[in-house]
């Protein structure tokens, strides 16, 4: 029978480009229940997902010109986890699947290389995965609405189809930016990734917020800012300084109604310029919602859809055999893909799972892993009054975390640390 | 039970802040249960062992068909010697970077210079000439001298960017001037043919260079107009 295939997204052609030998963009998402997993049925509640989300289950493969997905042919096998989450996935693994299946005592966790999805398409594998798990443990009656799809059917058409092609501006906005402050650290020894959980009450992030006039991820991305601020003044005189810039991915989905469940975000970077003077903490959050505001916004989007999808339709370049095309695309990222930023804050918000679900469903996390230049990254998702903020990094030095979390600490929000640090 | 230091809670059991490592005073608790299973994942290597394993096995079929080639047909080695040393060249330039995790440029570099200077040594006995110690050797002796300092500076030294690559263009400059001087004293060249325009062009834009770095606005545009 012929295999499935499909053409990466346009957000997905950089991140086989980019790999490298001891770093590739993967992401996770993962979901604690009451009990411990089986990781029988939870390998069975893999299997029946495969044909409603059959663009998950595929390898990655090199064409002449362009890398594509082709369906797997081996069953993703559910594994135990490892210490550390988001463990490099080499190019032979996603040559086999480009995602993981991970279990370990109550956590079920799905790694994604990003070539697949982004983290709105991942959470929505993870809650179906989930319902499938708990539909096959105690039997359920899972109601087929908000994020839990039908699984004897086929994917609908607008599930799989790239929605940057369909709203992309005429014209490309400038990719130009300053390059921003580069955090850094003693790298850790075997690709070790330390993760820093900080659990808060969501009621009292979104009334600091509010105290503030600003939306949670316009505080915390102020609070980070303002710690790299200050870790940056420790270090070097003003005159020497550079921009503090936060990465931000936007889901552009509820700009453009779009119903894809591969990526479809793009990020921007906003941030303040320290060498200008100081900021104070209220001007620093006015600031960020105020870019973020002016930035998340379906034209400026377009603009920026605009300058991926562009050069993918000059002839000349889509002609070019694919390591030429690696050649410029990891360029292109070298120049203008993370040096806009300090790191990501990455906030995929509330994760509504039915009502029948909740009972089971303790906690649910999203981590992203750390860029391929900078050591920290920081991914914030909402569950059951909790929001989890994963602070995930590649070195040694916890500075930035202390910083972070202290902060949010002083601004009265009450925080509870956990780390897989041993 | 909260961290003193950051006032953050911690996790039952936990023995230190993850934050700051302040030690945490919890008599009579037990170890927090880890959240993540004692459990590494192999090291990956394959990728890069498999470029380097790949080349290894194409020089190695190479030198085995020279060496046939040579022996069947002249019964010596004949031309082969100059394919061989070539190839064990671009083993030691391409492949054997390839071996290491890390490789490092401060090694690498001298040790591509050690193996051009024994390529080029073969050549110059193999033709019956005079001119390695006359000049291949100290033109090499000074690339490598110049690349490895280049290296080392931009990699061990915070800042100065611009006064290195202001420095290193000017010593290029000087290096192409030695350059002919060998050549003049080797093979009787007439000196100056050349090495005065390259040193004039690497001269200015080391100075230029060099006094962009004292001048902070021009360094600052610089920056901006060549940032990568």
């Amino acid at each position: 029978m012929q295999k499935k295939w499909y053409r990466l997204d346009t957000a997905a052609l950089i991140f086989p480009a980019i790999a490298r030998r001891d770093w590739c963009n993967v992401f996770r998402v993962s979901a604690s229940l009451s009990e411990e997993v089986d990781p029988a049925l939870l390998q069975r509640a893999a299997d029946e997902l495969r044909r409603r989300f059959p663009s998950y289950f595929v390898t990655l493969r090199k064409g002449f010109f362009w890398y594509y997905l082709e369906e797997s042919e081996r069953p993703v096998q559910v594994q135990s986890d490892y210490a550390y989450p988001l463990t490099y996935m080499s190019s032979r693994e996603l040559r086999r699947n480009c995602l993981r299946i991970l279990y370990y005592k109550n956590r079920i966790a799905v790694e994604f290389f990003h070539a697949l999805t982004d983290g709105r398409g991942g959470s929505v594998f993870l809650a179906n995965l989930v319902a499938r798990y708990l539909e096959l443990k105690y039997g359920l009656a899972i109601p087929r609405e908000g994020l839990i799809r039908d699984l004897s059917r086929e994917p609908e058409s607008e599930e799989l189809e790239d929605s940057f092609l369909k709203n992309a501006a005429e014209v490309a906005a400038g990719r130009k930016e300053e390059p921003s402050y580069r955090l850094h650290g003693t790298r850790e020894a075997n690709g070790f990734r330390t993760l820093t959980t900080g659990v808060v009450d969501t009621q009292a992030l979104l009334d600091t917020a509010h105290r503030y006039g600003v939306t949670v991820t316009a505080l915390l991305a102020a609070v980070m800012a303002e710690s790299i601020i200050a870790m940056q003044n420790a270090e070097r005189p003003r005159r020497r300084q550079r921009p503090v810039k936060i990465t931000i991915p936007v889901d552009l989905r509820r700009l453009y109604n779009s119903r894809t469940l591969r990526n479809f975000s793009l990020v921007i970077n906003v941030g303040v310029d320290p060498r200008y003077g100081d900021y104070r903490f209220e001007e620093l959050c006015r600031s960020i919602y105020h870019q973020l505001c002016l930035g998340a916004t379906p034209q400026n989007m377009a603009g920026m859809i605009a300058a991926n999808v562009q050069p993918q339709q000059i002839i000349a370049l889509r002609l070019a055999p694919v390591f030429l095309k690696n050649l410029v695309m990891d360029g292109v990222y070298r120049r203008s893909g993370e040096s806009g930023g300090s790191l990501n804050i990455s906030n995929i918000t509330n994760l509504p799972l039915p009502e029948v679900m909740r009972p089971y469903v303790q906690r649910m996390e999203f981590i992203i892993g750390p860029q391929r230049s900078y050591p920290n990254n920081c991914s914030v998702l909402s569950y059951g009054g909790k929001t989890y903020i994963n602070m995930i990094r590649s070195i040694r030095e916890s500075e930035l975390e202390r910083r972070f979390f202290s902060r949010l600490v002083e601004l009265g929000i009450a925080v509870e640390i956990e780390s897989n640090r041993r | 039970m909260y961290c003193v230091k950051c006032g953050v809670r911690l996790q039952e059991g936990a023995q230190s802040c993850p934050l700051c490592q302040t030690p945490v005073w919890n008599p009579g608790e037990t170890t927090a249960e880890p959240a993540y299973p004692d459990h590494y994942p192999r090291a990956h290597r394959e990728s890069a062992l498999s470029g380097a394993v790949a080349l290894t096995v194409i020089c190695l079929t190479a030198i085995v068909v020279v060496l046939t080639v040579c022996f069947k047909l002249y019964g010596a080695l004949r031309w082969g010697g100059y394919v061989l040393s070539g190839i064990l060249l671009f083993y030691v330039v391409v492949a054997l970077p390839l071996w290491f995790r890390q490789p490092r440029g401060e090694v690498f570099v001298p040790v591509d210079h050690a193996a051009a200077a024994l390529f080029v040594l073969y050549i110059c006995l193999k033709t019956g000439g005079h001119w390695f110690l006359s000049f291949a050797f100290p033109v090499i002796l000074a690339s490598c001298l110049l690349s490895t300092a280049l290296i080392c500076l931009l990699k061990y030294v915070r800042g100065g960017r611009v006064f290195i690559l202001g420095g290193f263009l000017l010593l290029l400059g000087g290096f192409t001037v030695l350059v002919e001087f060998f050549e003049h004293i080797s093979f009787g060249a007439e000196m100056f043919r050349w090495s005065l325009y390259s040193l004039s062009g690497f001269g200015t834009a080391g100075l230029f260079l060099l006094i962009a770095g004292m001048i902070p606005p021009l360094r600052q545009v610089l920056r901006k107009r060549f940032f990568f």
